[in-house]
Protein backbone atom coordinates (compact mmCIF):
# COMPACT_ATOMS: atom_id res chain seq x y z
CA UNK A 1 0.00 0.00 0.00
CA UNK A 2 1.38 3.39 -1.00
CA UNK A 3 1.83 5.68 1.96
CA UNK A 4 2.66 9.36 1.61
CA UNK A 5 2.02 10.32 5.21
CA UNK A 6 3.44 13.73 6.04
CA UNK A 7 5.30 14.01 2.75
CA UNK A 8 5.00 17.59 1.46
CA UNK A 9 4.25 17.43 -2.25
CA UNK A 10 4.19 20.40 -4.62
CA UNK A 11 1.95 19.96 -7.68
CA UNK A 12 1.82 22.51 -10.52
CA UNK A 13 -1.20 22.61 -12.80
CA UNK A 14 -3.33 21.26 -9.98
CA UNK A 15 -6.51 23.06 -10.99
CA UNK A 16 -7.46 20.41 -13.52
CA UNK A 17 -6.64 17.12 -15.19
CA UNK A 18 -3.82 14.88 -14.04
CA UNK A 19 -2.43 17.49 -11.60
CA UNK A 20 -5.79 17.75 -9.87
CA UNK A 21 -6.11 13.99 -9.65
CA UNK A 22 -2.57 13.60 -8.26
CA UNK A 23 -3.25 16.23 -5.59
CA UNK A 24 -6.53 14.68 -4.44
CA UNK A 25 -5.26 11.09 -4.40
CA UNK A 26 -1.97 12.08 -2.71
CA UNK A 27 -3.94 13.79 0.07
CA UNK A 28 -5.91 10.57 0.58
CA UNK A 29 -2.59 8.78 1.08
CA UNK A 30 -1.57 11.23 3.78
CA UNK A 31 0.49 13.79 1.85
CA UNK A 32 0.47 17.49 2.65
CA UNK A 33 -0.15 19.25 -0.63
CA UNK A 34 1.14 22.53 -2.00
CA UNK A 35 -0.91 23.12 -5.12
CA UNK A 36 -0.48 25.81 -7.77
CA UNK A 37 -2.58 26.88 -10.71
CA UNK A 38 -3.58 29.99 -12.64
CA UNK A 39 -7.34 29.84 -12.20
CA UNK A 40 -8.31 30.74 -8.63
CA UNK A 41 -11.82 29.27 -8.84
CA UNK A 42 -10.68 25.93 -10.20
CA UNK A 43 -7.64 25.72 -7.92
CA UNK A 44 -9.88 26.40 -4.98
CA UNK A 45 -12.22 23.62 -6.04
CA UNK A 46 -9.24 21.20 -6.04
CA UNK A 47 -8.17 22.55 -2.65
CA UNK A 48 -11.62 21.86 -1.19
CA UNK A 49 -11.40 18.24 -2.34
CA UNK A 50 -8.11 17.59 -0.52
CA UNK A 51 -8.36 15.28 2.48
CA UNK A 52 -6.70 16.11 5.77
CA UNK A 53 -5.19 19.39 6.92
CA UNK A 54 -2.00 21.36 6.40
CA UNK A 55 -2.36 21.89 2.66
CA UNK A 56 -1.46 25.13 0.87
CA UNK A 57 -2.58 26.66 -2.39
CA UNK A 58 -0.86 29.33 -4.43
CA UNK A 59 -2.55 31.02 -7.38
CA UNK A 60 0.11 31.94 -9.89
CA UNK A 61 1.37 31.62 -13.40
CA UNK A 62 3.97 28.90 -13.16
CA UNK A 63 6.34 31.00 -15.28
CA UNK A 64 6.30 33.81 -12.72
CA UNK A 65 9.55 32.44 -11.33
CA UNK A 66 10.25 35.22 -8.84
CA UNK A 67 6.87 34.81 -7.08
CA UNK A 68 7.15 31.01 -7.16
CA UNK A 69 10.59 31.10 -5.55
CA UNK A 70 9.43 33.49 -2.83
CA UNK A 71 6.40 31.34 -2.13
CA UNK A 72 8.33 28.05 -1.95
CA UNK A 73 10.98 29.56 0.33
CA UNK A 74 8.36 30.93 2.68
CA UNK A 75 6.38 27.66 2.62
CA UNK A 76 9.46 25.60 3.50
CA UNK A 77 10.39 28.03 6.26
CA UNK A 78 6.93 27.77 7.82
CA UNK A 79 5.94 24.18 7.15
CA UNK A 80 9.10 22.22 6.44
CA UNK A 81 10.98 20.76 3.49
CA UNK A 82 9.50 19.28 0.34
CA UNK A 83 9.51 15.54 -0.41
CA UNK A 84 7.81 15.53 -3.77
CA UNK A 85 7.36 17.71 -6.83
CA UNK A 86 5.03 16.97 -9.74
CA UNK A 87 5.25 19.27 -12.76
CA UNK A 88 1.86 18.85 -14.34
CA UNK A 89 1.33 22.35 -15.72
CA UNK A 90 1.36 22.24 -19.48
CA UNK A 91 0.19 23.85 -22.70
CA UNK A 92 -0.90 21.94 -25.80
CA UNK A 93 -0.38 23.42 -29.28
CA UNK A 94 -1.45 22.01 -32.62
CA UNK A 95 0.14 24.14 -35.33
CA UNK A 96 1.75 23.34 -38.67
CA UNK A 97 5.47 24.12 -38.92
CA UNK A 98 4.90 27.24 -41.02
CA UNK A 99 2.90 28.77 -38.16
CA UNK A 100 5.24 27.52 -35.42
CA UNK A 101 7.00 30.78 -34.74
CA UNK A 102 9.60 31.53 -32.14
CA UNK A 103 7.26 33.36 -29.73
CA UNK A 104 4.91 30.35 -29.61
CA UNK A 105 7.84 27.98 -29.00
CA UNK A 106 8.92 30.24 -26.14
CA UNK A 107 5.43 30.35 -24.62
CA UNK A 108 5.07 26.57 -24.64
CA UNK A 109 8.61 25.81 -23.49
CA UNK A 110 8.31 28.34 -20.63
CA UNK A 111 5.41 26.42 -19.11
CA UNK A 112 6.08 22.84 -20.18
CA UNK A 113 9.84 22.76 -19.65
CA UNK A 114 11.52 25.80 -18.12
CA UNK A 115 9.06 26.17 -15.23
CA UNK A 116 9.55 22.51 -14.26
CA UNK A 117 13.33 22.81 -14.27
CA UNK A 118 13.25 26.19 -12.51
CA UNK A 119 11.15 24.81 -9.67
CA UNK A 120 13.46 21.78 -9.51
CA UNK A 121 16.38 24.18 -9.12
CA UNK A 122 14.63 25.98 -6.28
CA UNK A 123 13.62 22.82 -4.42
CA UNK A 124 16.98 21.10 -4.84
CA UNK A 125 18.75 23.82 -2.85
CA UNK A 126 20.00 22.79 0.58
CA UNK A 127 17.29 22.94 3.22
CA UNK A 128 14.44 23.06 0.71
CA UNK A 129 14.01 19.30 0.23
CA UNK A 130 13.64 16.47 2.66
CA UNK A 131 17.15 15.19 3.40
CA UNK A 132 15.73 11.66 3.76
CA UNK A 133 14.91 11.78 0.05
CA UNK A 134 12.71 13.47 -2.49
CA UNK A 135 11.05 12.62 -5.78
CA UNK A 136 10.49 14.86 -8.82
CA UNK A 137 8.02 13.71 -11.47
CA UNK A 138 7.69 15.51 -14.81
CA UNK A 139 4.57 15.13 -16.94
CA UNK A 140 5.96 14.45 -20.37
CA UNK A 141 3.79 12.78 -23.00
CA UNK A 142 3.90 9.86 -25.36
CA UNK A 143 4.33 12.72 -27.86
CA UNK A 144 7.76 13.26 -26.31
CA UNK A 145 8.81 9.99 -27.96
CA UNK A 146 6.69 9.98 -31.09
CA UNK A 147 5.82 12.51 -33.75
CA UNK A 148 2.54 13.79 -35.12
CA UNK A 149 1.92 16.34 -37.88
CA UNK A 150 1.39 19.88 -36.56
CA UNK A 151 2.82 18.96 -33.15
CA UNK A 152 6.41 20.15 -33.54
CA UNK A 153 6.23 22.56 -30.61
CA UNK A 154 4.37 20.26 -28.25
CA UNK A 155 6.43 17.14 -29.10
CA UNK A 156 9.75 18.94 -28.73
CA UNK A 157 8.76 20.46 -25.38
CA UNK A 158 7.72 17.08 -24.00
CA UNK A 159 10.88 15.51 -25.37
CA UNK A 160 13.04 18.16 -23.71
CA UNK A 161 11.64 17.08 -20.35
CA UNK A 162 12.87 13.52 -20.92
CA UNK A 163 16.54 14.34 -21.44
CA UNK A 164 16.51 17.13 -18.86
CA UNK A 165 15.08 14.81 -16.22
CA UNK A 166 17.73 12.17 -16.95
CA UNK A 167 20.57 14.69 -16.55
CA UNK A 168 18.92 16.01 -13.40
CA UNK A 169 18.55 12.47 -12.03
CA UNK A 170 22.30 11.92 -12.31
CA UNK A 171 23.17 15.27 -10.81
CA UNK A 172 20.76 15.01 -7.88
CA UNK A 173 21.22 11.32 -7.00
CA UNK A 174 23.82 12.20 -4.35
CA UNK A 175 21.17 14.36 -2.66
CA UNK A 176 18.74 11.40 -2.71
CA UNK A 177 16.49 13.28 -5.10
CA UNK A 178 14.98 10.99 -7.75
CA UNK A 179 13.80 12.42 -11.09
CA UNK A 180 11.47 10.57 -13.43
CA UNK A 181 9.11 11.24 -16.30
CA UNK A 182 5.64 9.95 -17.00
CA UNK A 183 4.50 9.81 -20.62
CA UNK A 184 0.72 9.60 -20.89
CA UNK A 185 -1.27 9.05 -24.04
CA UNK A 186 -4.57 10.87 -24.50
CA UNK A 187 -6.30 11.35 -21.17
CA UNK A 188 -9.72 12.89 -20.48
CA UNK A 189 -8.58 16.33 -19.33
CA UNK A 190 -9.57 19.93 -20.03
CA UNK A 191 -6.59 20.25 -22.34
CA UNK A 192 -7.68 17.25 -24.39
CA UNK A 193 -11.29 18.47 -24.38
CA UNK A 194 -10.03 21.73 -25.93
CA UNK A 195 -7.97 19.77 -28.45
CA UNK A 196 -10.98 17.61 -29.38
CA UNK A 197 -13.12 20.73 -29.78
CA UNK A 198 -10.62 22.11 -32.24
CA UNK A 199 -10.21 19.14 -34.59
CA UNK A 200 -12.68 17.49 -36.98
CA UNK A 201 -14.78 14.51 -35.86
CA UNK A 202 -12.88 12.02 -38.05
CA UNK A 203 -9.52 13.14 -36.63
CA UNK A 204 -10.95 12.70 -33.15
CA UNK A 205 -12.15 9.18 -33.93
CA UNK A 206 -8.76 8.32 -35.39
CA UNK A 207 -7.06 9.37 -32.13
CA UNK A 208 -9.48 7.37 -30.00
CA UNK A 209 -9.11 4.18 -32.07
CA UNK A 210 -5.32 4.43 -31.79
CA UNK A 211 -5.70 3.72 -28.04
CA UNK A 212 -6.48 -0.04 -27.77
CA UNK A 213 -7.58 0.37 -24.13
CA UNK A 214 -9.49 3.55 -24.93
CA UNK A 215 -8.83 7.06 -23.71
CA UNK A 216 -7.33 7.21 -20.22
CA UNK A 217 -8.64 8.90 -17.11
CA UNK A 218 -6.53 11.31 -15.02
CA UNK A 219 -6.49 8.85 -12.10
CA UNK A 220 -4.95 6.16 -14.34
CA UNK A 221 -1.86 8.35 -14.69
CA UNK A 222 -2.05 9.72 -11.15
CA UNK A 223 -1.67 6.18 -9.71
CA UNK A 224 1.70 5.80 -11.41
CA UNK A 225 2.83 9.23 -10.22
CA UNK A 226 1.85 8.41 -6.64
CA UNK A 227 3.99 5.28 -6.84
CA UNK A 228 6.94 7.32 -8.11
CA UNK A 229 6.47 9.79 -5.26
CA UNK A 230 6.46 7.01 -2.69
CA UNK A 231 9.33 5.18 -1.00
CA UNK A 232 8.37 2.06 -2.98
CA UNK A 233 10.13 3.73 -5.92
CA UNK A 234 13.31 4.50 -3.94
CA UNK A 235 15.55 2.72 -6.51
CA UNK A 236 13.97 4.40 -9.55
CA UNK A 237 15.51 7.48 -11.09
CA UNK A 238 16.20 8.79 -14.59
CA UNK A 239 13.42 6.60 -15.95
CA UNK A 240 10.48 7.23 -18.22
CA UNK A 241 7.14 5.50 -18.00
CA UNK A 242 4.80 5.29 -20.94
CA UNK A 243 1.17 4.97 -19.85
CA UNK A 244 -0.98 5.21 -22.94
CA UNK A 245 -3.52 2.40 -23.18
CA UNK A 246 -1.37 0.68 -25.82
CA UNK A 247 -1.06 3.69 -28.15
CA UNK A 248 2.68 3.36 -28.69
CA UNK A 249 2.68 -0.44 -28.86
CA UNK A 250 1.57 -0.29 -32.48
CA UNK B 1 -8.69 43.71 -48.74
CA UNK B 2 -9.89 42.41 -52.08
CA UNK B 3 -11.30 38.90 -52.08
CA UNK B 4 -9.04 37.90 -54.96
CA UNK B 5 -5.97 39.10 -53.05
CA UNK B 6 -7.10 37.07 -50.07
CA UNK B 7 -7.43 33.94 -52.21
CA UNK B 8 -3.97 34.50 -53.69
CA UNK B 9 -2.33 35.07 -50.32
CA UNK B 10 -4.10 32.08 -48.82
CA UNK B 11 -2.96 29.93 -51.72
CA UNK B 12 0.62 31.15 -51.29
CA UNK B 13 0.59 30.44 -47.57
CA UNK B 14 -0.92 26.99 -47.98
CA UNK B 15 1.18 26.25 -51.05
CA UNK B 16 -1.85 25.55 -53.26
CA UNK B 17 -1.59 25.86 -57.03
CA UNK B 18 -2.92 29.40 -57.65
CA UNK B 19 -3.74 28.93 -61.28
CA UNK B 20 -7.47 28.46 -61.69
CA UNK B 21 -8.14 28.98 -57.98
CA UNK B 22 -11.18 31.24 -57.61
CA UNK B 23 -13.30 32.23 -54.64
CA UNK B 24 -15.83 29.57 -55.61
CA UNK B 25 -13.43 26.74 -56.53
CA UNK B 26 -14.38 23.68 -54.45
CA UNK B 27 -11.52 23.17 -52.01
CA UNK B 28 -11.82 19.40 -52.26
CA UNK B 29 -10.64 19.76 -55.87
CA UNK B 30 -7.54 21.73 -54.89
CA UNK B 31 -4.35 19.68 -54.87
CA UNK B 32 -2.81 19.62 -51.42
CA UNK B 33 -6.06 20.38 -49.58
CA UNK B 34 -6.09 18.11 -46.51
CA UNK B 35 -6.38 18.33 -42.73
CA UNK B 36 -2.90 19.87 -42.45
CA UNK B 37 -3.88 22.48 -45.05
CA UNK B 38 -6.91 23.33 -42.91
CA UNK B 39 -4.58 24.00 -39.98
CA UNK B 40 -2.43 26.18 -42.22
CA UNK B 41 -5.52 28.14 -43.32
CA UNK B 42 -6.51 28.64 -39.69
CA UNK B 43 -2.98 29.85 -38.87
CA UNK B 44 -3.04 32.19 -41.88
CA UNK B 45 -6.36 33.76 -40.82
CA UNK B 46 -5.06 34.19 -37.28
CA UNK B 47 -1.93 35.95 -38.57
CA UNK B 48 -3.82 38.09 -41.08
CA UNK B 49 -6.99 39.00 -39.17
CA UNK B 50 -6.25 38.04 -35.56
CA UNK B 51 -9.20 35.64 -35.63
CA UNK B 52 -8.90 32.21 -34.00
CA UNK B 53 -10.93 29.45 -35.61
CA UNK B 54 -10.94 25.72 -34.92
CA UNK B 55 -10.88 22.86 -37.43
CA UNK B 56 -14.42 22.06 -36.31
CA UNK B 57 -15.55 25.46 -37.64
CA UNK B 58 -13.93 24.53 -40.95
CA UNK B 59 -15.84 21.28 -41.32
CA UNK B 60 -18.52 22.95 -43.47
CA UNK B 61 -16.09 25.06 -45.48
CA UNK B 62 -16.40 24.20 -49.16
CA UNK B 63 -14.62 27.06 -50.95
CA UNK B 64 -12.84 30.37 -50.31
CA UNK B 65 -16.19 32.15 -50.37
CA UNK B 66 -17.32 30.26 -47.29
CA UNK B 67 -14.04 31.14 -45.57
CA UNK B 68 -14.68 34.81 -46.38
CA UNK B 69 -18.17 34.50 -44.87
CA UNK B 70 -16.68 32.93 -41.75
CA UNK B 71 -14.17 35.77 -41.42
CA UNK B 72 -16.86 38.37 -42.12
CA UNK B 73 -17.73 39.95 -45.49
CA UNK B 74 -17.31 43.41 -43.96
CA UNK B 75 -13.55 42.87 -43.74
CA UNK B 76 -13.34 42.69 -47.53
CA UNK B 77 -13.83 45.25 -50.32
CA UNK B 78 -17.23 45.04 -52.02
Amino acid sequence: MINLTNKRVLVTGASSGIGKSVAILASKLGAKLIITGRNSERLNSTFELLEGVGHEQFICDVTDYFRIEEFIQSSVKTNGPISGFVHSAGIEKTLPLKASKNDIFKEVFETNVFAGFEISRIISNKGMFNSAGASFVFLSSVMGKLGEPAKIIYCSSKSALLSGAKAMALELASKKIRCNCVLPGIVETEMVKNLFNSIPEDAKEKIVTKHPLGIGKPEDVASLILFLLSDHARWITGSEYVIDGGYSAQ
Amino acid sequence: MKKTDFVNELADYCEFEKEGLLVNTPLKDVEGYDSLAVMSMIAFIDEKFGLKFTAVQFEDISDCNSIIKLIGEDRFEK
